[in-house]
């Protein structure tokens, strides 16, 4: 069991590794997250100007810019998990990859987390840059940022299995960027990734916060501007039941997938 | 007068022949050009959605309501469709520079930047592209003037996309490898265009009518628009006109600097 689980903790330090050596191709990447955040910035400026408030839901409009941060990082970081995938199918790479003593989902689960980390972090350092330049720090707290770090592998691990699951529909579609974009325009909207739960109308609020990509991008980032450690009892609850419902579908679609494969000699 | 006119129809036909073959191509593998298509419908759909919960909760953004904010995201689609739909072959200008892989396109009997454009078609800017027209004609429910306006816009629009990702492409003569840096400015041009205009003030909108012309892909066709006035057209166009000739003449000086990839290649 402990000799399995460090090889996939190697496997995850590769990837993270590597993804290191790319630190200034991330950095300039995030070039665009600070041009999203300073239209954020004037957005919210002014609409906390208009409504006369202080406040918006629970957030000030300081908290308000560092909930962006959050979720622009955790949104802006996800590895390429369904392409990779997707190509790994069509190639027929897939085939090569089960020879491997390890198991192929979770060798994909901890290269993501590994690669995903070192991503997280560089586009986070970048967008806290930018909103110290343009709103200070003021309401961060410690504990904010140990919320945030106990909330974020679970999330991590949820999105990568919806990923994982829009990849595997490689075996019957002839290409999955459409499921793709329908996936991440799902946790942008319904995860509070440009506006938070609070400021939902309150019909759809309750259908949103059941869904499980506000645990993905809205939990972790509400905690790091918010901490309170009844709300992450609840969110590691949700993440929890979430990430059994998605293992489950995963594991089916995989064993459904798997019979699928034909490898030839060569 | 009339040999450039009849060099204009010869071109026309050249990109209705390309049009023609790349969508045959595109309908060879059908069900992941319709999912495409159909999926940037429903990415748009996602934004739109978006705009309307926020103004649900805050009605008006400085004088801009939400069918201001959808009309912009609809002609902003619409624009960006035509432009990438047909002249998708821009977005790969600084790849091709940056491995001397502009040889093959060199060799036709063609002037080589209108050629070039429009060697590639995207699907997923044909979503966008019906995007634009569907929800402009079903959310804002436009009369006959305002539609006319609404798809002579969408033009100018796409002139300045296109024109601005020649520019940005043909950096890559100068710069190097501008692929990255490319992707961002693109972004970059759609992220401000597609936010109510009123929220800019100072520097930055001057930033957004000439280094970044986000204004003449968005507030200015918003405008022309809301207030069924021709100045502001005139003003898109223009501003396509001028950026065209700009990149234009940055193409071509760049491409004295052209170094060849001795790369053999094979084009069907």
């Amino acid at each position: 069991m402990i000799a399995s689980l460090r090889k996939y903790y190697w496997i995850a330090l590769m990837a993270a590794r590597t993804n290191l050596a790319y630190v200034g191709e991330v950095a300039a990447r995030s070039v665009f997250l600070a041009i999203l955040l300073y239209i954020y910035l004037r957005l919210w400026t002014i609409t906390y100007a208009q409504s006369n408030a202080t406040r918006l839901g629970d957030l000030s409009l300081e908290q308000m810019l560092w909930y962006l941060v959050a979720t622009q990082s955790i949104y802006m970081s996800t590895p390429k998990v369904a392409q990779n995938l997707d190509q790994d199918v069509r190639t027929g790479t897939l085939a090569v990859q089960l020879v491997r003593p390890l198991s192929f989902p979770l060798y994909y689960l901890w290269n993501a987390l590994g690669e995903r980390s070192v991503r997280f972090g560089i586009t986070f350092l970048v967008g806290s840059i930018v909103a110290l330049i343009l709103v200070g720090p003021a309401p961060l707290t410690v504990p904010g940022y140990l919320l945030l770090l106990a909330a974020l592998p679970f999330a991590f691990c949820l999105d990568f299995l919806g990923y994982f699951l829009v990849g595997l529909g490689a075996f019957w579609l002839e290409d999955t960027s459409g499921v793709l974009l329908i996936y991440q325009k799902s946790v942008m909207l319904a995860g509070g990734l440009l506006i938070p739960m609070e400021l939902f109308p309150d019909s759809i609020k309750p259908i949103v916060q059941a869904l499980p990509f506000s645990s993905i991008v809205y939990g972790p980032a509400h905690l790091f501007v918010h901490p309170d450690l009844a709300e992450l009892g609840n969110l590691l609850l949700k993440q929890g039941v979430a990430i059994c419902g998605f293992t489950v579908c995963v594991w089916f679609v995989w064993t459904l997938a798997v019979k699928r494969v034909h490898a030839m000699g060569g | 007068m009339i040999r450039y006119f009849n060099k204009f129809i010869n071109y026309l036909g050249l990109a209705l022949a390309y049009m023609r073959f790349n969508l045959r191509a595109q309908l060879e593998y059908r069900q992941a050009f319709i999912s495409q298509v159909v999926a940037m419908f429903v990415n748009d759909a996602f934004w739109v959605v978006f705009w309307c919960l926020f103004f649900t909760k805050f009605p008006v953004v400085r004088g801009w309501t939400s069918k201001d904010v959808i009309t912009l995201w609809a002609i902003n689609a619409a624009g960006y469709g035509i432009a990438f739909s047909f002249f998708r072959n821009v977005n790969n200008i600084p790849y091709l520079i940056a491995r001397g892989q502009l040889d093959s396109w060199m060799l036709y009997p063609r002037a080589l930047l209108p050629h070039l454009l429009v060697g590639t078609m995207s699907a997923t800017a044909i979503g966008d592209a019906i995007f634009g027209y569907a929800v402009y004609g079903f959310f804002i429910r436009p009369d006959i003037p305002h539609m006319l306006l609404f798809v002579l816009l969408s033009f100018g629009v796409a002139l300045v996309f296109v024109s601005f990702s020649i520019l940005v492409g043909s950096l890559s003569f100068y710069l190097g490898n501008v692929e990255a840096l490319g992707d961002q400015m693109r972004g970059a041009l759609v992220a401000f265009s597609t936010y109510p205009a009123s929220i800019f003030d100072g520097a930055i909108k001057l930033i957004l009518f000439s280094f970044l012309p986000a204004g003449f892909v968005g507030y200015l066709p918003a405008q022309a628009l809301r207030e069924l006035s021709f100045i502001p057209v005139l003003e898109v166009f223009a501003g396509g006109f001028v950026m065209s000739c700009v990149a234009t003449f940055v193409f071509y000086y760049g491409l004295s600097r052209y170094e060849s990839g001795s790369l053999m290649e094979m084009r069907g």
